[in-house]
């Protein structure tokens, strides 16, 4: 059970400060960015219009993200965050089913990789919101009702990126403690693969899905 | 009475094993009880569609189960147990354990019982859309478990995790804390993803073209309304892995404690308030679909303001740990 809680860690010391990388999270998560540069180098390597399998899976995913963003946002504003959205589902998606395979795990079971994506979108989301409304209207947001509540709205603004990346922390680290504990407690027999199946593919495919929905609907709160 | 460690361990395991699996009976029950009563109106409605309604109930409940079984492994694990190093935090880490575990099954067994009942009503209302319905309950009632995979997961720290080297003041009432802060904020949670998840059945049922808008909808409002128990995570986590300073004043102890209790109770009304927004405006989706963009975001908006009670007891809890 020693595993339980466990980081490789780099540590390199920088004139009195330590600088620390999580090694399995920054590898893993190249892993994934890879895999997904390969995925889409053949699947638009060869456009046709009878598609191939790649590129018929491509088209399916960036469709269906497309229409989904459109829904939330609007068509003049869609092209423009749809690729966004789009690599923000794949790359979660990976992300979460890549700890299936033996030997690898999870980047988002650190809760580095939810947190930088969290404030990724969260940056985004307001910068689209101060272009589409100007600065003044955004700012007054923020002191309504009453003035005073303005520390309270700017804490709620804060929360919305504690939230969504802990959502996703929590469900994906949840999900392989949960899966080591009960393989410790039954010597790997039979529970694991089912265990796998609902947290790994199910639980990490809806979680992706989540993250990738609160993105858009932040961005569109904002701009509305 | 002088009591030595291991007796005080032995209480809080047994302790916690029972609260773990009696507090943690009480949801799943309700939500299968639930369940049930919709399929056996459904059947009134429609007597000939009994076998399929059947089946859907079985299904239903057995996903409603599950937060009941989660309380059966912690209390399992928590009679069993044998710790690598007993000291005297051990027990308060056990007792923790069940606590978290009980109180955090409640909600999530209320709330997946609800998308059952309503998948019932809808198959007998549309036989054509079983499908989309089913599926539609199988991720709903999925996703209203994780406040319970949450307080699993606490739990499970709670009672693997070594704290030997810990000082005893003010840790104990750490570890307490961190279990009623993850155990009582999942309460609201899991029931207001039901309230969506339900909602999100009845709206297929009554315009299946919609399936993708309605889930797509409920997901996002059952996100929100789980943030509370998000929140409560977070804070179990802080006084989970911070290291406390030994302290030998009782305050020191109590704030601790008493951050836990803060958030716990804090989480329980807006995971509820924000399962009732996402309810009402995943229902509408189903009915106006061309208007479901504009639905999710007043519903952002209205869970936002509603949540933020949770805030403040996030913030007073962060005080409780960080400031006093």
């Amino acid at each position: 059970m020693n595993e339980l809680g466990k980081i490789y860690q780099l540590l390199i010391p920088v004139g009195g400060h330590t600088m620390v990388f999580n090694l399995d999270a920054i590898i893993m998560s190249w892993l994934v960015i890879i895999i997904l540069i390969v995925f889409g180098f053949f699947a638009a390597r060869k456009k046709a219009m009878l598609p191939g399998s790649l590129q018929l899976m491509g088209e399916l995913i960036v469709s269906k993200l497309f229409q989904l963003t459109e829904d939330a946002l609007d068509e003049k504003l869609a092209p423009k965050y749809a690729p966004l959205i789009a690599a923000t589902f794949m790359f979660m998606l990976l992300c979460n089913w890549i700890g299936m395979i033996p030997h690898l795990s999870e980047p988002t079971k650190d809760l580095n990789t939810p947190l930088s994506m969290g404030i990724l979108g969260f940056v985004i989301a307001h910068h689209a919101g101060i272009k589409a409304k100007g600065f003044k209207v955004y700012a007054k947001a923020y002191f309504e009702p009453v003035f005073f509540m303005m520390p309270l709205n700017l804490i709620g603004e804060m929360a919305k990126i504690i939230s969504i990346s802990f959502r996703l922390f929590g469900n994906i680290m949840g999900g392989s403690i949960i899966i080591l504990v009960v393989s410790y407690l039954v010597y790997n027999i039979l529970l694991p693969p089912l265990l796998l199946a609902f947290f790994g593919l199910f639980v990490g495919a809806i979680q992706a899905f989540v993250f990738t929905m609160l993105t858009v609907v932040y961005i569109s709160v904002q701009v509305k | 009475m002088a009591y030595d460690v291991q007796t005080w361990i032995n209480l809080a395991a047994y302790v916690g094993g029972g609260l773990a699996m009696g507090l943690g009976a009480v949801g799943a029950a309700i939500g299968e009880g639930y369940t049930a009563a919709q399929a056996n109106e459904a059947l009134g409605q429609n007597p000939e569609m009994s076998g399929d309604v059947f089946k859907s109930m079985l299904v239903g409940q057995a996903i409603a189960e599950s937060a009941s079984i989660f309380a059966l492994v912690i209390a399992i694990l928590l009679l069993f147990v044998n710790p690598s190093a007993p000291s005297a935090i051990t027990a308060s880490s056990l007792f923790g354990a069940g606590l978290c575990m009980g109180l955090g099954a409640i909600g999530s067994g209320v709330g997946s019982g609800i998308p059952g009942g309503q998948a019932c009503l809808g198959i007998v209302r549309q036989p054509a859309a079983a499908g989309k319905l089913t599926t539609n309950m199988l991720i709903g009632s999925a996703v209203c478990q994780t406040p319970a995979i949450f307080a699993m997961v606490v739990a499970l720290v709670l009672i693997f995790i070594d704290y030997s080297n810990a000082p005893l003041f003010p840790t104990w009432a750490a570890l307490i804390g961190a279990g009623l802060s993850m155990g009582l904020s999942a309460i609201g949670s899991g029931m207001g993803g039901g309230f969506a998840a339900g909602a999100s059945c009845e709206g297929i049922a009554r315009q299946p073209e919609s399936a993708a808008n309605v889930t797509t909808t409920m997901l996002v409002g059952q996100a929100v309304s789980q943030t509370p128990a998000i929140f409560g995570l977070l804070i179990s986590f802080v006084l989970m892995f911070k290291s406390h300073e030994a302290s030998t004043t009782l305050s020191a102890s109590m704030a601790l404690l008493g951050a836990g209790i803060c958030m716990g109770f804090g989480g329980i009304g807006p995971g509820i308030g924000n399962g009732m927004a996402a309810e009402g405006a995943v229902r509408w989706v189903a009915r106006n679909m061309s208007h479901a963009g504009e639905l999710m975001r007043i519903m952002l908006v209205g869970q936002a303001v509603s949540q933020s009670t949770a805030i403040y007891a996030m913030v007073i809890s962060l005080v409780l740990i960080f400031v006093l």
